[in-house]
């Protein structure tokens, strides 16, 4: 039993210890096998390889720990193959070169290619360990290294590529699939490969070459063919990055294009005589300027420069055309001329400047700048609307007014001094109304809605209280006339327009004598009108009525002359006297000085409204005068009109009076202002105070800075506000 | 107090009509004696004339600054005139109660209106005291002229000088007012004459200051 016991030992599996040593003869073997499938790779021959046997030999060799040698030998075969081929492609002539090359190059990846699959373990386990580059990898830094750097390929391949570009950029057609290829081959060794060899010296050339070039267009071609000649480069060039040329290269050459050809000659191109910016603007070069715009969009400080010449150049147009003396004579030309000038610019900016606000902004600056310079702009602005009122529209559609109108509206947005141009329209409103010189009631009450959007209700309650007083007068006069139809019998028939004082421009009233005939319809009319109307009085403004008479003149002719009141006056006295001299006429009718002039001299001086005859035969009017009534005045109209109610450019004393009542106007308008302010701001320096009150002021007028202190001085006299004890520069404000 | 002056100044007081009470008139009784040598006898207040015959005693000529001076330190509300309380108020404070303590005080008077706070409140006093009527609030441009060479002329000639001319020269301002009148005394010290270096019109100076600038540069080149 014993001894059983002690035989039976632990059963156990020892490891298989023994080394199977790959004989390193193997190694040796299997390394040749795999370098010669290398050489027939490399000659073309792979057909006829295993891939099979060759994977698993390299499996083999770095499974045993042989991927060292493998790694190394793979590198140096290659090396070698790639030398051989690097020889080859230097001995190729000529144009040869870059096609030996990519031929050459298309060979390689193929090689490559293969030879990553077989050594596929080797890649994937023993590369990464050892921190090798991988074989695709490897495969394109060695060709790098040994062909495209190589020292008699490196230049060669660069001049080659830049002398291609270079003569395409000077007509001659070339291979652009190869070039294609090569630029291609050299993004695929790394995009630092393709800069350091290819772009950058690209770049520089490129750079020289229009440097040179945009200096020989610039001497001889003017500015509308050099931009073209800009543009048609800036495209070629896009159209070969797109060709044979990395994607990224596409900005940096078109910016060397706009630094050579646009930037580096902004201001010569702009400022050149006979065809730069302000030539094409004064000629609608549309065209040109488009592509001016577009080219210049491109390079900083581009369009500012544009933008700044045209100021400029619309400024100093500007000033010539409101200080052009013969055209101030027209007022209403003048303001078609601005109309003009702003269309011209409008058209410019929204065909060729693309609508781009900031020239909008620029034109807009431009146009207050030089309407503001002369100091008539309001007057003739509203004569211009005046003579479109009366009769410019006639016959214009309601959208033809509404484009006439916003036009207008748009000058008028310019004006600084607003409150004039109120004066202005108020009167020659007033004389359109009075007049029933209107062409469309709607086209007026359009224009006064524009104003109002525009300026607020302020601007337009008096004038719309115009409207009203007309209407008002109508209705008045149908009721008299259904009232006092019997009393009133066969006497001139009277037609009264009631005008609310304060809503009509003020003007002063001198009263004249009327003709009995018609003094006797107006006393009915004025009891009529109080006995309805308590607590009102009645003023006849003699200077602002019309009268239709019939005269008959010699041979029986009849006629219906159309006069003013003053005329008619006079006239009338010539139905108990055949002639009559100045003074008499003045001592009959009480006619001012000043009116009687020009009432007398368009009765009697105007060729066809010649119905008084005066002698001596003169142009003016002398105080020696007399008068005849003209037996011999012929006409062949029937009704002929002589009256002189058509509102007028003022001649300079009427202009002087009508400034001053608006700087009167404008002084409580500034004291309001200042005291508003003060109310709320209790204590302030006299430059915030200033400035306030030009910001609150400025939809009617720019204040002068000496009037604003003026006011503040009186304000401070009747102890509205007071200067600050303790610091002089403060003013405050006294509840 | 000697007894018998007692007597004598109550009696005289009596005589003024002032309404003051025995003791106030004991402390006054001297001041109120030098009053009566100059006042009329009818309205107890020193008029014009009155104060012709004081410039005469206190040698020194009805149109001497000094007499503004004194009408200051009086508080004398009317051009002209000083009543019994405006004498005794300016006398008090100088501590004179007679003719030749008075002569010697002016001197200390002519010291103490030349202290910078002292002056601003003559200077603006001697405006005022020139508005003779109820409600007026300005004096005419000579007034004003000549009223500037008293009070100014020492101590700012050149400036007064120039600023004269300019007032009579122009014809836009017919009569100065008080803040005009202010201000040029601030224009005096703050501004280096004729250099008008720092003159800035686009701060609160009057516009009258800002015209006499520019008349003043104009005349310059």
């Amino acid at each position: 039993m014993n001894s059983q016991s002690q035989r039976r030992k632990n059963f156990k599996i020892e490891a298989f210890k023994h080394k199977v040593e790959l004989d390193p003869k193997y190694a040796e073997r299997t390394w040749k096998v795999l370098e010669h499938a290398i050489h027939e790779i490399y000659n073309n021959n792979a057909s006829r390889l295993s891939f099979e046997e060759l994977y698993r030999s390299a499996y083999n060799m770095v499974l045993h720990k042989y991927g060292d040698k493998l790694y190394s030998g793979l590198v140096a075969t290659m090396t070698a193959h790639l030398n051989k081929i690097a020889k080859s492609v230097e001995s190729a002539q000529g144009g040869l070169f870059l096609e030996k090359l990519n031929h050459k190059w298309a060979d390689h990846n193929k090689a490559l290619q293969m030879i990553r699959d077989i050594l596929m373990y080797m890649d994937r386990s023993y590369v990464p360990t050892s921190h090798k580059t991988p074989v695709h990898e490897l495969g394109l830094n060695l060709w790098s290294d040994h062909i495209i750097h190589s020292p008699n390929i490196q230049a060669r391949l660069q001049d080659t590529l830049l002398d291609l570009v270079q003569r395409e950029r000077t007509g001659d057609v070339i291979n652009r699939g190869l070039m294609r290829n090569i630029t291609k081959m050299l993004m695929d060794l790394g995009s630092s490969v393709y800069q350091d060899d290819f772009e950058k010296p690209f770049l520089d050339v490129s750079a020289c070459f229009y440097s040179g070039e945009s200096q020989q267009f610039i001497e001889c071609c003017d500015c509308g063919s050099y931009l073209k000649k800009a543009e048609r480069r800036l495209n070629e060039e896009m159209e070969r990055v797109s060709h044979y040329l990395d994607a990224k290269t596409e900005v940096k050459i078109t910016s060397v294009v706009e630094r050579e050809m646009i930037a580096n000659h902004m201001q010569r191109l702009v400022h050149m005589d006979n065809s730069g910016l302000v030539n094409m603007l004064i000629d609608d070069k549309y065209d040109d300027l488009s592509r001016m715009y577009s080219l210049f969009k491109r390079v900083p400080e581009g369009l500012s420069t544009i933008r700044d010449v045209m100021t400029s150049y619309l400024r100093e147009r500007g000033r010539v055309l409101v200080t052009d003396t013969e055209r101030l004579k027209d007022p209403v030309e003048f303001v078609q001329c601005l109309l003009n000038e702003k269309d011209k610019h409008d058209k410019i900016i929204s065909t060729a400047f693309n609508n781009d606000k900031t020239f909008q902004n620029a034109l807009n600056s431009s146009f207050e700048y030089f309407i503001n310079l002369n100091n008539r702009s309001p007057e003739f602005i509203s004569l211009y609307l005046d003579d479109k009122l009366r009769k410019g529209l006639k016959g214009a559609s309601e959208e033809e007014v509404e484009v006439v109108l916003d036009k207008v509206m748009m000058l008028f947005r310019y004006l600084q001094e607003k409150d004039v141009f109120e004066k202005y329209y108020k009167q020659h409103l007033a004389k359109r109304l009075l007049s029933g010189k209107t062409v469309s009631d709607d086209a007026e009450r359009s224009m006064i809605v524009k104003l109002k959007t525009e300026c607020g209700y302020q601007f337009t309650s008096k004038l719309e209280g115009m409207f009203t007083d007309m209407k008002t007068s109508e209705d008045t006069m149908l009721d008299f006339y259904a009232k006092q139809s019997a009393e009133l019998g066969d006497g001139p028939t009277l037609a009264v327009q009631i005008l609310t004082t304060g809503s009509w421009p003020t003007q002063p009233t001198a009263a004249c004598n009327l003709p009995p005939e018609i003094l006797t319809v107006c006393e009915k009319f004025r009891t009529y009108y109080l006995g309805t109307h308590s607590g009102r009085r009645l003023t006849w403004q003699t200077n602002m009525g019309t009268a239709d008479i019939k005269a008959t003149f010699g041979k029986g002719h009849k006629h219906e002359l159309n006069v003013s009141t003053y005329q008619m006056c006079v006239l009338m006295l010539f139905n108990s006297a055949d002639g009559l001299t100045y003074r008499e006429i003045e001592q009959a009718t009480e006619v001012p000085a000043l009116d009687l002039k020009r009432c007398l001299q368009s009765l009697a001086c105007v060729k066809g409204k010649n119905v008084l005859r005066k002698e001596p035969m003169s142009k003016d009017i002398s105080e020696e005068d007399v008068f005849y009534f003209n037996d011999k005045f012929t006409s062949k109209f029937v009704k002929v009109k002589i009256g002189t109610v058509v509102a007028q450019k003022e001649s300079e004393p009427e202009k002087q009076e009508t400034r001053q009542r608006v700087e009167e106007d404008r002084k409580p308008q500034i004291e309001a202002a200042i005291v508003r302010i003060m109310k709320s701001r209790r204590v302030l320096d006299h430059n915030s105070i200033v400035a306030e009150v030009t910001k609150q002021l400025q939809s009617r007028f720019l204040p002068n800075p000496v009037v604003i202190k003026k006011r503040i001085e009186s304000l401070i006299e009747r102890e509205f506000l007071e200067r600050d004890k303790a610091d002089r520069k403060l003013y405050r404000y006294l509840a | 107090m000697r007894r018998s002056s007692n007597r004598k100044s109550s009696s005289a007081s009596a005589a003024a009509g002032s309404g003051s009470t025995k003791a106030a008139s004991k402390e006054f009784e001297k001041i109120d004696h030098l009053f009566n040598v100059y006042a009329d006898k009818s309205s107890a207040i020193i008029d014009p004339e009155g104060i012709e015959q004081l410039c005469s005693s206190l040698e020194v000529d009805y149109t001497d600054v000094r007499i503004l001076m004194l009408a200051w330190k009086m508080k004398a509300q009317k051009q002209g005139f000083f009543t019994l309380e405006e004498w005794r108020t300016g006398l008090k404070a100088l501590r004179a109660d007679s003719m030749s303590k008075l002569k010697k005080a002016l001197p200390e008077l002519v010291k103490e209106v030349s202290r910078p706070t002292d002056f601003l409140d003559f200077y603006s006093y001697a405006f005022r005291y020139c508005l003779t009527e109820d409600k007026q609030k300005c004096i005419d441009i000579e007034s004003a002229c000549q009223l500037l060479s008293l009070v100014l002329g020492t101590q700012f000639g050149p400036q007064v000088d120039k600023f004269t001319e300019y007032l009579k020269s122009q014809s836009e301002y017919k009569v100065m007012n008080m803040d005009q009148w202010m201000g040029f005394y601030r224009f005096c010290n703050e501004i280096p004459f004729p250099s008008l270096e720092n003159y800035d019109s686009d701060l609160a100076w009057p516009l009258i200051l800002d015209n006499f600038v520019e008349w003043f540069r104009e005349n310059q080149k």
